[in-house]
């Protein structure tokens, strides 16, 4: 009997993602009563390097949207505005300074003093600030790896010595593990996790693939959930069976002509990080037979997007690898490429429109999204609408408003497609 | 002579080259007394309003002898908003110069690496020969400028120059011929070794810091409040002239260096090591009080102010944090913080 759901709801699979996530949180509970080495480690960083120096990652933006999820975000964003913090700076931040203020549990996004801290400015200048801010607070080390910024005229010469930059840091990043924990880099090591995360990201890409056909088998109700072992445990085994059985199971979806949703009528594209203290805001698409495809910062985190990255240049060269993959995020790309890949993904994935988010609290990805939107319509005539809202805090958020653009939206779309 | 403008959070921008490739180095600033509605059309209105400001005067055109902008490294609201530029902004060059966040020798290396970059293109676009000679002798004539910057600030320090006169020259030598800032300097400067001072000496001695502050009104404004700028640490200010490039080293690698050992700006890391420049210059100068200003979603100034503060009440030196909107309507507003501030001290 085929195991397929035939209600257009979650995958099965998914549902073991909160073992996943257990497995995670009890790697960091069994390292602190073994007494070795932890890091923090920011979004868009080689995590793949800690977990080869057998240091267990922590990311307390992972920990942020969990706060987020448990209505708990609000509260610790407060405690770190009455610290002196804005409301204008980044609502994972904030919520990570508050759950620290609060000793908070792990299970409600509180996180543990780490060794040190590991961040970069791959995405943000605030992924640096905040780690300088928590590693003072904390008494900590902290290591930054600076990527260049590539904007859109940026050239390959460029590109050369972009890379070599990074890579030098990231030999001095093994070098500043060594000298704090006593682990030397072992190659051997570094090499098998730089193939487990090549291998785990591949096959998100694969279910991504997928979700190419009509009626789209797989919904923003997996993969916004599922993409946290891309984030905290690229490198490591157990995730990529999971992902593996998420894969089999839409593939099968596919097989059988069944999709997440009943009827799809609209497919969508979303830019940016979604809120995640209203997950269930999405739902709200279904009553428009509306489905999203494909959400570009869940995507960006598979991070081997760059075909110029083979598997053979991965096991060979890890850590010119990891150079190479930070200069090609899908997150932070120059507003040219942003465009080109759009236009790409829109006719890859059969877009009827896109909902970018105009987030509050990320300034880098919110940038240029005007821009984005006026050229995909002029140019491809591909509609977008831009929402204004906030990831973390739910403060910023006016649901209804919100709810009333997407009406509109989808009006506009009805309207097209009957052309 | 063509002109290059020049968009910068900090002062990384080595003039020196184009100097050297006689090119007028423009500085570009913020004019709070204009409306910004066709740069709100490209970002959105939660961010920094200095960097949308002057994206607005670039839509609307810059002075027609500027052909190109080089756009350095600063925050994530300025460099994101290079791409803009490159789509709307209709200039014949365009560089984006990686300034480097850190301040190690891996950060030296890439920062002459993209610096050398930069003469390459500029060589290329404008068919000039940059060569070392000629960067060496545009170090000599900006560190000559430097000199006469630090010579006339110290007339600032004696109370007999103010602050907002200060401030408007520092802000001319970055938007003129550097032959003709050469000459205003040494004319202010020969003026004032026959000024006596007409400042109250009861003014309150103040190391203003903060964001970007371009506005010479803000200045005075501070001044009728009975504030003296008596040092700070800005790039329109003491940052533009810190010390010299070194004269005898590689003309690269001594550019590079000269904006690598700087005290470091709100933008680069460590940020907090600010903290040990204020604290030297609050205490060398004998301060009554440190004014910190963020201009309105001002990221990286917003980040580091609950450490200033908490470092400065321990040290029992009073500290002010303003966030200020970008327009002169808001200085009035603010009076009565200043003024409390002037009482307390």
């Amino acid at each position: 009997m085929s195991k397929v759901k035939t209600d257009g709801k979650m995958l099965n699979a998914t549902n073991k993602l909160k073992n996943e996530m257990g497995r995670h949180y009890l790697a960091i509970e069994q390292a602190y009563r073994e007494g070795k080495p932890t890091a923090w480690a920011t979004a868009g960083t080689p995590v793949e390097l800690l977990y080869a120096m057998d240091v267990q990652p922590m990311l307390p933006e992972n920990s942020a949207t969990v706060s987020a999820a448990l209505s708990k975000s609000q509260n610790f964003i407060e405690l770190a505005e009455d610290e002196g913090f804005s409301y204008d700076l980044c609502s994972y931040f904030k919520t990570n300074v508050g759950a620290v203020l609060s000793n908070a549990e792990m299970n409600v996004g509180g996180t543990r003093k780490p060794t040190f801290m590991l961040s970069s400015d791959v995405i943000c200048d605030t992924h640096v600030n905040w780690f300088q801010v928590q590693a003072e607070r904390l008494n900590v080390p902290h290591f930054t790896i600076d990527v260049p910024h590539v904007v859109s005229n940026t050239t390959n010469r460029q590109r050369d010595y972009f890379k070599k930059y990074i890579a030098e840091q990231l030999w001095e990043l093994l070098d500043f593990i060594t000298e704090l924990t006593g682990t030397e880099y072992n190659p051997e090591k570094g090499y098998k996790i730089a193939l487990n995360s090549y291998e785990l990201g591949k096959i998100w890409q694969d279910i991504y693939e997928l979700r190419k056909n009509i009626p789209c088998p797989v919904s923003t109700r997996d993969t916004f959930g599922g993409l946290f072992p891309l984030f905290t445990m690229p490198g490591l085994k157990s995730p990529i069976r999971l992902y593996k059985k998420m894969y089999e199971e839409a593939k099968e979806r596919v097989d059988n002509g069944i999709g997440a949703l009943k009827q799809e009528d609209f497919r969508l594209a979303f830019m940016g990080i979604p809120f995640w203290y209203n997950l269930r805001f999405f739902s709200n698409l279904e009553k428009w037979n509306a489905i999203i495809v494909f959400e570009t910062y869940v995507y960006a985190f598979s991070k081997f997007a760059n075909p110029n990255i083979t598997k053979e240049i991965v096991i060979n060269y890890p850590i010119e690898t990891m150079a190479e993959l930070a200069l090609s995020f899908w997150y932070i790309y120059d507003l040219k490429t942003r465009f080109e890949k759009l236009k790409e993904t829109v006719k890859d994935w059969k877009i009827d429109g896109i909902i970018m988010h105009d987030n509050l609290s990320c300034r880098p990805n919110a940038c240029g999204m005007y821009d984005l939107k006026r050229k995909l319509m002029e140019e491809s005539d591909i509609p977008s609408l831009v929402i204004t809202s906030d990831m973390n805090d739910p403060r910023k958020m006016n649901e209804t408003q919100v709810l009333n653009q997407i009406e509109s939206f989808m009006e506009i779309l009805r309207k097209r497609k009957k052309r | 002579m063509v002109k290059i403008a020049y968009f910068d959070a900090c002062i990384e921008t080595p003039e020196e080259i184009l100097v050297a490739a006689d090119i007028t180095p423009i500085r570009l600033f913020g004019n709070p007394m204009i409306g910004i509605d066709e740069a709100n059309e490209h970002i959105p209105p939660n961010h920094c309003v200095w960097a949308r400001n002057i994206l607005q005067q670039a839509l609307k055109g810059l002075s027609q002898d500027i052909k190109g902008i080089i756009a350095t490294h600063g925050c994530d609201c300025t460099n994101r908003e290079f791409d803009i530029w490159l789509e709307s902004v209709n200039l014949e060059f365009f560089y984006f110069l990686n300034a480097p966040l850190k301040r190690d020798n891996a950060a030296l290396k890439f920062f002459m690496d993209d610096i050398k970059e930069l003469i390459i293109q500029l060589e290329d676009k404008f068919n000039v020969n940059i060569t070392t000679e000629k960067i060496n002798r545009a170090i000599k004539e900006m560190n000559y400028i430097r000199d006469l910057l630090r010579e006339i600030s110290k007339y600032r320090e004696r109370m007999i120059l103010s602050s907002s006169i200060f401030h408007d020259l520092v802000k001319n030598v970055q938007q003129m011929e550097k032959d003709k800032a050469k000459e205003m300097l040494e004319s202010k400067l020969n003026e004032l070794k026959t000024t006596k001072s007409s400042l109250d000496k009861k003014m309150k001695k103040i190391l203003l810091t903060g964001s970007v502050i371009d506005d010479t009104e803000f200045i005075k404004f501070l001044e009728n409040l009975k504030y003296h700028i008596i040092i700070d640490d800005l790039c329109i200010g003491t940052k533009y002239f810190w010390n010299n490039v070194d004269e005898t080293d590689d003309p690269i690698r001594a550019l590079a260096k000269y904006h690598l050992n700087k005290p470091i700006y709100s933008t680069k890391f460590p940020s907090y090591e600010r903290f040990k420049t204020l604290k030297t210059l609050a205490e060398q100068y004998n301060v009554d009080g440190i004014i910190n200003i963020a201009q309105k979603f001002c990221e990286p100034v917003l980040y580091s102010h609950p450490y200033f503060s908490k470092k400065f009440r321990e040290l029992g030196i009073p500290y002010l944090f303003v966030e200020m909107e970008y327009n002169r309507e808001s200085y009035r507003q603010l009076t009565t913080r200043f003024e409390a501030f002037a009482e307390m001290i």
